[in-house]
């Protein structure tokens, strides 16, 4: 595969808060290549959007990344100035939020929230900014686009929204979209056109993508390779097919587990994962995953273990090669 | 909106007639009347005097002369000072009320928003406490506390200012200060809550990953979207300025309608009581019909229907 276009490297990040620090993201490293669409899957509190959102230094108040390095086209983000890292967010990196209802602004027309991000990084007159903004707005396929460019967020549906901040997320042509749960805030039809158009920009603009998403079928439908995070750190990372065909670390299965298949008539229950997250206040020596773990041995609580494998890495000691050989762990859901 | 506008000017002829309805018998039923004083007038004097007013006459009757009369814009006649009619009374104040007035609402707008931006946007450290420090301060004392001290420190030991009067363009700084004291504290620290929470906003977040300019995010994303409940304020508190304070007027002895309205109603002067009241009322409800204007133009979700006046 070629360079990476993104490269994060131990990556740490907390939030000091009165009840002390919460460690978030505990030291994630991944490549992004170009025109790939990577998938970061976990629960709430996984740390998958602390992840991305510390890649382009939008924490909010109290987060400080602490380790680590982001390269992006050979320069490191986090050591950038504050300049220079607003000359490529929107421009080289483009993002989008959760929640289309509140994350454009209510007061401003739409275009003008598309216009102001291609102004700020080309030299645009007024009425090129507005071109742009039209061509966008076709690109994301928002009807009657010229027209539309003068109205203000309210007067939008949800999904509208969303192709909206897509739009301005595109702006500049970004080589890297980062999308922050893009659908979830949206109802179940919406969310399959937006995937959809996803999909199709990505391929047709030739950006990379990283797509931060808890829905395993978003995952499944879109994207090339997977990183499954839990308590701040990659659990598990293979190329799509083969983490759903192969899944090598006990979380995976559970959460593969914990997805209703609609083809299977047999009234299989749906197999929760016991337990809660970690606290991320004190975090456990070990596996973070190890006190909600079936096959969870005493190595387990003690040492965490390594990232074992190369294409298809799990965070998980019965990848070792000394390890009691638990016949097919990707069974074990079954 | 021209009809919006209509309705809502409508609406206030409305309220203004049951504001004049409610003070003219309220003000009737204190006891008393601008004829009665510690020096008794002789029996066939007062009855003249009530005679030539109308005083005499059934209340109802009264209430119907003084509704016919404001019809044409006449405040009647005072009943202390013979041969000046309210409409000259309120003409001969209101300037310099009104200058006053405008200069501390141009203070409170131009100090007390920047000084709210200055707090929130240094949360916490010295700016923001040094600020809050203050404006606590500017709310908690009182404006004659505020009138009187300066006075005896700028004017009296430091002579920078006179201590009285507006002869000066000097005279101007005090009564200014008084007056504004309380709303320039009050808005800065409504100004650094609104904003604090809209910097929480998750659309300024979206303005930063467009890698907008700081002024631009804290300009055109955040200070306009936190300045709707300061413009909620500003509109009673420019009535309230504009119109005048006694207690101000009164420490620096300048002839506006605030001390003329206190005055009047010592001196149940009927009509002054009424036309100022009048008056009062109508620039309150101009000054708010002017913030539901500028609420549509500050936020586009707002929408001026009829239903809404």
């Amino acid at each position: 595969m070629s360079e990476p276009i993104l490269s994060v490297r131990d990556l740490t990040t907390s939030f000091f808060t009165r009840r002390g620090e919460v460690q978030a993201v505990r030291g994630v490293s991944f490549d992004v290549h170009e025109g790939e669409m990577l998938g970061l899957v976990g629960e709430s509190g996984s740390g998958k959007s602390i992840t991305c959102m510390s890649v382009l230094r939008l924490l909010k108040a109290g987060g400080t990344i602490k380790a680590g390095s982001a390269t992006f086209e050979g320069t490191d983000i986090l050591s950038l100035d504050e300049d220079a890292l607003s000359d490529l967010r929107g421009n080289r990196i483009g993002v989008i939020f959760q929640d289309p209802m509140t994350s454009l602004n209510p007061t401003l027309t739409v275009g003008e929230q598309v216009m102001e991000a291609v102004r700020r990084h080309r030299k645009a007159s007024a009425a090129e900014a507005r071109a742009r903004a039209v061509e966008l707005f076709e690109l994301v396929r928002i009807p009657s686009a010229a027209k539309r460019l003068d109205s203000y967020p309210h007067e939008f549906s949800g999904g509208m929204r969303q192709r909206v901040m897509i739009a301005m997320a595109l702006a500049c042509d970004p080589k890297l979209l980062i999308a922050d749960e893009p659908t979830t805030a949206l109802d179940v039809t919406i969310q399959r056109q937006i995937l959809a158009l996803l999909k199709d920009l990505q391929r047709r603009l030739g950006m990379s993508v990283i797509l931060i998403t808890h829905d395993l079928g978003v995952i499944a439908e879109v994207t090339d390779r997977v990183l499954v995070l839990y308590g701040g750190l990659v659990m598990e990372t293979a190329p799509v097919r083969e983490l759903f065909a192969r899944p090598a670390h006990p979380y995976t299965v559970g959460l593969l587990g914990a997805v209703p298949d609609l083809r299977d008539d047999t009234h299989k229950r749906l197999t929760p994962i016991p337990g809660s997250p970690p606290n991320m206040l004190a975090p456990p020596p070990g596996c973070p995953f190890a006190p909600r773990c079936v096959h969870a041995m005493s190595q387990c609580m003690a040492a965490l273990p390594p990232l074992f494998g190369a294409a298809h890495q799990s965070r998980c000691w019965l990848q070792h090669p000394e390890a009691p050989k638990v016949d097919a762990v990707h069974e074990v859901a079954a | 909106m021209f009809t919006y506008i209509l309705n809502r000017l409508g609406m206030m002829l409305v309220t203004l007639w049951a504001i004049v309805t409610l003070t003219f018998f309220l003000m009737h039923a204190v006891p008393g009347g601008p004829f009665v004083s510690e020096r008794m007038l002789a029996p066939e004097i007062a009855a003249a005097l009530n005679a030539k007013y109308g005083l005499n006459l059934p209340i109802w009757e009264q209430y119907l002369n003084y509704l016919g009369r404001i019809l044409t814009f006449d405040l009647g006649p005072s009943f202390k000072y013979p041969g000046v009619s309210i409409n000259s009374m309120i003409a001969a104040g209101l300037p310099v009320t009104l200058q006053t007035g405008l200069l501390a609402v141009i203070c409170v707008v131009a100090l007390g928003v920047p000084l709210g931006v200055i707090a929130a946007l240094n949360r916490n450290r010295w700016p923001d406490t040094t600020v809050m420090f203050i404006a606590t301060l500017g709310v908690a004392i009182p404006s004659y506390v505020i009138a009187t001290v300066s006075i005896y420190v700028f004017a009296l030991r430091l002579g920078w200012v006179p201590t009285f009067g507006l002869d000066d363009w000097r005279g101007y700084f005090l009564p200014v200060f008084a007056l504004s004291g309380f709303w320039i504290s009050f808005v800065s620290r409504l100004t650094r809550s609104s904003l604090l929470e809209t910097l929480e906003q998750d659309y300024m977040v979206t303005a930063r990953a467009k890698g907008l300019r700081k002024g631009q995010i804290l300009f055109k994303h955040g200070l306009r979207n936190s300045l709707l409940p300061v413009v909620t304020v500003l509109g009673p508190v420019v009535a309230n300025l504009i119109t005048g304070s006694f207690v101000i007027e009164q420490i620096f002895a300048l002839p506006g309608i605030g001390r003329q309205f206190v005055l009047s109603i010592t001196n149940r002067d009927y009509t002054a009581i009424m036309g100022i009241t009048i008056f009062y009322a109508a620039i309150l409800m101009v000054m708010i019909l002017i913030v539901d204007l500028l609420y549509v133009w500050l936020d586009p979700r707002i929408k001026l229907t009829k239903a809404a006046a």
